[in-house]
């Protein structure tokens, strides 16, 4: 994995937006706090490889239909970051 | 004086949607006319099956839940925010009214509020 992207803004933040537009072949996607609504959110498609906060999703009662890359714990997030050779906090 | 407080945030990402919470059971509490509505992300709070323990904060489900017993008049969520977070009858909480026209709804109330 090239840049792992970690985005804590709700899908309809300019940020989240920004984000995808960065987002290169290698790289994936962190989905935590509010991000994480756009895995319930029929208008938002997202990119192939994307990852999200296990605790987010209970929190608000999100269980992803589609398939993901997979719901991380919080221990999972920080191998991720290691795994990646960059890592952008958005 | 009727209340409408507007709801547009997702939960527990942000105090904005809490506060706006608190202040409508606020109100309630002494006894003002005040309502709930729901749009955008902020239908999510009407979702079953919050479970935000593991990040440290309280559900709301029950409070909402109980609006009317707490004496908030009602609990709106707009139709077309429901159909696009995938919520219906068997996933939302009891007592919300699904409402089409957000706008005329705003008119109905002499005081709108939106969230934080």
């Amino acid at each position: 994995m090239h840049t792992l992207h970690i985005i804590s803004k709700s899908p309809g933040h300019t940020r989240f937006r920004e984000c995808l537009g960065m987002m290169g072949e290698q790289d994936a996607i962190l989905l935590t706090g509010n991000a994480v609504t756009a895995l319930a959110d029929s208008t938002i498609t997202l990119p192939e490889t994307v990852y999200a906060l296990q605790e987010d999703l209970r929190a608000r009662a999100i269980d992803p239909e589609q398939d993901i890359s997979g719901q991380v714990t919080f221990d999972d997030m920080v191998s991720l970051t290691i795994q990646a050779q960059r890592v952008i906090s958005w | 004086m009727h209340t409408l407080i507007v709801i547009d945030q997702p939960p527990y990402g942000s105090w904005g949607g809490r506060e706006s919470l608190d202040m409508a059971f606020s109100l309630a509490a002494f006894d003002q006319p005040v309502s709930l509505l729901f749009i955008d992300a902020g239908v999510l709070w009407l979702k079953q099956g919050q479970e935000p323990g593991g990040i440290n904060q309280k559900s709301v489900e029950r409070n909402l839940a109980a609006a009317s017993i707490f004496g908030v008049e009602s609990l709106l969520a707009d139709t077309a925010a429901c159909h696009r977070f995938g919520l219906n009858e068997d996933n939302l909480i009891n007592g919300v009214t699904r409402i089409d026209n957000t706008g005329a709804t705003l008119q109905q109330y002499q005081h709108v509020a939106f969230s934080g």
